[in-house]
């Protein structure tokens, strides 16, 4: 009998307990009635959920645009979720997509796009809606304009274009008596121009001549490997269903010279990014192969240097690059108002990006291209060329930045400039994977 | 009372207690339907379709799927990745779980700090074991080959030669886990009666004598148990792999975890990733039923 009673005790205790919680959830929804009950602004904000893979400088630099296109406009807020670069970013991109729940506005790399839009996971663009707002196809240049559609419809709004270039000591140039007269690296067209160049700079600076970090990151060989690729005129074709169309003997030839500068004099035959970009600012090397985004890493090191495009080793001008582009993932049902917002928002994003071009990057908006502020940017205005001369991935569903693939072309070229494979070996491999990956249904 | 009305009265209580019973089990069986259960009957039914993160090609396309797996080189590399993991690594976590309980079992002082420290490790998260061993095996500023070059080496590529990866991978596993092995193996040796290895002193047998016929023939079951659940558990490998070399240098780390991840999320194709998940949890099966049959024989 005690225990019964105890527990009917219990029973009571619980049922105060839900009295309890009732109170509190009547206490709640009393405090959202004063919130309601506040200026009538306030309740008419649009929270609009924007998702971004830029961290560090990039990070802080995209934030500070979020303020201010927020104090800029009362009618919304914009809350941004910053989730890890590559593959973490892009799974809950697509899954989220997919499964209906997505932010409003999101940044994507334009080439991953392709992947993407056939496959109904983003939304096109308005580009009526756009011009209201005073953004129209004559503020991009016409590669990016031409890269931001799908099918003739506009996918995605670039914000920059970030190629990777060339970074180059000046005092350890100048050492080597390499300077032209406007204080720039002398042009070199050659392959063996290029490695005497590098090869004075090594003699000033007794350790490398270059720094080229690529260790167990695909990305960082395929950049190198495209800007020589296409410098050669080639293109590369991936159709599903079809093998990869590819010059073969252009792709050979650029990775032997890739394999040829890693030995140990060059450029230091096995490194990381990490370790190259730390060598280039610490004077120890005359050159740095790497993405524009390294620029606020370069300043804060102090070191004297400027940048330029990759010199045009094989004949064509050639940047390998990709554009941060603002993408609308698939909405269950469109929120007219919210949308607006976004437009308003993704534009005065676009107007304002002055300040994203100080972390390296090249604005895609033209008319800041054009501003006196920006043409005083230094190194940014000496490679602001790369927006002519840039070329984004072949298109397909598994191509891109931070894509599968990239990693698959760093597994099989690793060995290659480590001076392990042959140049043919290492890409005969990874054309067999690409060709497998065609071979395979188009998920998308 | 008489025994008729005890009898009724026992069958009126047994079906009350069998739905309390069911009350009882409920919550579980909830998440076992909902958790378990359902997505096995589901995953197999994607396995079947050609479904896509997208939401594309929904449609069934009969076992196409796993006539594409077994042709793929890619998964057949990866399943041998797996299994190169679990036999380099389940040897050395056993063997070496074993000598550091019979190190302790001797009589160490300080038991305790030991059976910690050999734990502890155990109890750290993978993100944070990968970060210590990427510090580590660093080819420039690692403490391995800080330590190698001092007693004149040659540097060693942990985690970039395709040669040694996997074993930088075991290495870190072994330390990370090896603690729970250990903890086994020692309860089971402080669980053999004092006696006999008094009777054998008795005897005239010597250390070694009583570890092979007394200690080891002792803890045959719980080795059998530690091998087994070692090998489903380094089957599973990803976690490490993921953080240290993603699969990496040239593929030669990634395990079969990982391919399912690659087709499935950043590769979209959930049926064709759903079928390999199938064809490895058959693997996985058959060393489960191995695991029954064994332990109930010796059981019986």
């Amino acid at each position: 009998m005690k225990q019964y009673e105890s527990l009917a005790g219990k029973q009571l205790s619980r049922r105060q307990l839900l009295t309890g919680s009732a109170a509190l959830g009547g206490l709640a929804l009393a405090g959202s009635l004063t919130g309601c009950g506040g200026p009538a602004q306030a309740s008419a904000v649009q929270n609009i959920d924007f998702w971004h893979l830029l961290s560090g400088g990039d990070g802080i630099k995209m934030q500070g645009m979020i303020d201010k296109a927020n104090q800029a406009n009362p009618g919304f807020k914009v809350h941004p979720t910053v989730l890890a670069w590559g593959p973490p970013y892009y799974t809950k991109l697509a899954m989220a997509s997919a499964g209906g729940r997505p932010p409003e506005v999101a940044i994507m790399h334009a080439s991953r796009v392709p992947g993407y839009a056939p496959g109904g996971l983003i939304e096109p663009w308005d580009l009526g809606l756009l011009e209201e707002h005073g953004v129209t196809s004559a503020d991009f240049a016409p590669r990016i304009w031409e890269k931001s559609q799908q099918n003739g419809k506009v996918f995605s709004l670039a914000l920059d274009s970030h190629p990777f270039v060339m970074f180059y000591n000046t005092d350890i140039a100048g050492k080597a008596g390499l300077l032209g007269s406007n204080g720039q690296l002398q042009a070199v067209n050659s392959p063996q121009e290029f490695v005497a160049m590098a090869k004075e700079m090594q003699k000033v600076t007794k350790a490398h001549g270059l720094s080229f970090g690529y260790l167990a990151l695909g990305s960082q060989m395929w950049r190198l490997f495209y800007t020589l690729y296409k410098q050669h005129g080639a293109d590369i074709e991936l159709t599903p269903g079809q093998p990869m169309k590819v010059d073969r003997d252009a792709a050979v030839e650029s990775l032997e010279f890739m394999a040829l500068l890693l030995d140990d004099t060059i450029a230091a035959s096995s490194g990381d990014i990490n370790t190259a970009i730390a060598e280039f600012a610490r004077g120890d090397s005359g050159m740095l192969f790497s993405g524009v985004w390294e620029i606020p890493t370069m300043k804060k090191a102090g070191l004297p240097f400027d940048a330029a495009t990759i010199p045009t080793l094989y004949g064509t001008p050639a940047s390998y690059a990709d554009s941060h582009s603002f993408v609308l993932p698939r909405q269950l049902t469109v929120n007219d108002e919210k949308r607006r917002d976004v437009y308003k928002f993704v534009t005065d994003v676009l107007k304002g990006s002055l300040s994203w071009a100080e972390a390296g990057h090249i604005p895609a908006f033209q008319p800041v291209v054009k501003t006196p502020e920006y043409r005083k940017l230094t190194p940014q205005i000496h490679y602001a060329n790369a927006a002519d001369i840039i070329a984004y991935d072949p298109e397909s569903w598994f191509s891109g930045s931070g894509s599968d693939w990239q990693t698959y072309f760093g597994e099989n070229i690793q060995n290659v400039l480590l001076g392990r494979d042959k140049a043919s070996v290492g890409w005969d491999a990874f054309e067999r994977r690409t060709n497998t990956l065609l071979s395979r249904p188009n998920p998308v | 009372m008489s025994s008729t009305t005890l009898s009724r009265r026992r069958s009126v209580s047994r079906t009350q207690s069998n739905i309390s019973g069911w009350g009882f089990a409920a919550p579980f069986l909830l998440f076992f339907l909902v958790f378990l259960v359902w997505p096995i009957l589901y995953g197999f039914y994607m396995s079947l379709t050609g479904k896509s993160l997208t939401g594309a090609n929904n449609g069934l396309i009969g076992f196409s799927n796993y006539t594409e797996a077994f042709g793929d080189a890619d998964m057949w590399h990866s399943l041998g990745n797996t299994l190169y993991f679990t036999v380099i690594s389940t040897v050395p976590l056993v063997l070496v779980a074993l000598v550091m309980a019979a190190l302790l079992n001797i009589g160490l002082p300080a038991q305790w700090l030991w059976r910690l420290s050999y734990f502890a490790p155990y109890l750290l998260a993978s993100t944070v074991v990968s970060l210590f061993f990427t510090w580590m095996y660093n080819p420039q500023l690692g403490l391995f080959n800080d330590m190698l070059s001092k007693v004149g080496l040659p540097k060693v590529a942990w985690l970039n030669d395709p040669n040694v990866a996997m074993w930088a991978i075991v290495i870190a596993t072994l330390w990370w886990t090896v603690g729970f092995n250990f903890l086994l193996y020692l309860a089971a040796m402080q669980n053999i009666p004092a006696q006999h290895y008094e009777a054998a002193s008795l005897d005239g047998a010597g250390a070694w004598r009583q570890l092979f016929s007394i200690t080891l023939p002792q803890l045959a079951p719980t080795t059998v148990m530690i091998v087994l659940l070692q090998i489903l558990a380094s089957l599973k490998i990803f976690d490490q792999v993921y953080q240290m070399t993603a699969g990496g240098p040239a593929g030669s780390t990634r395990p079969v975890v990982q391919y399912i991840f690659e087709t499935g999320f950043t590769g979209y194709r959930l049926g064709y990733s759903a079928a390999i998940s199938y064809i490895f949890f058959g693997l996985i099966l058959v060393v489960s039923i191995m695991q029954f049959v064994i332990t109930r024989r010796r059981s019986a």
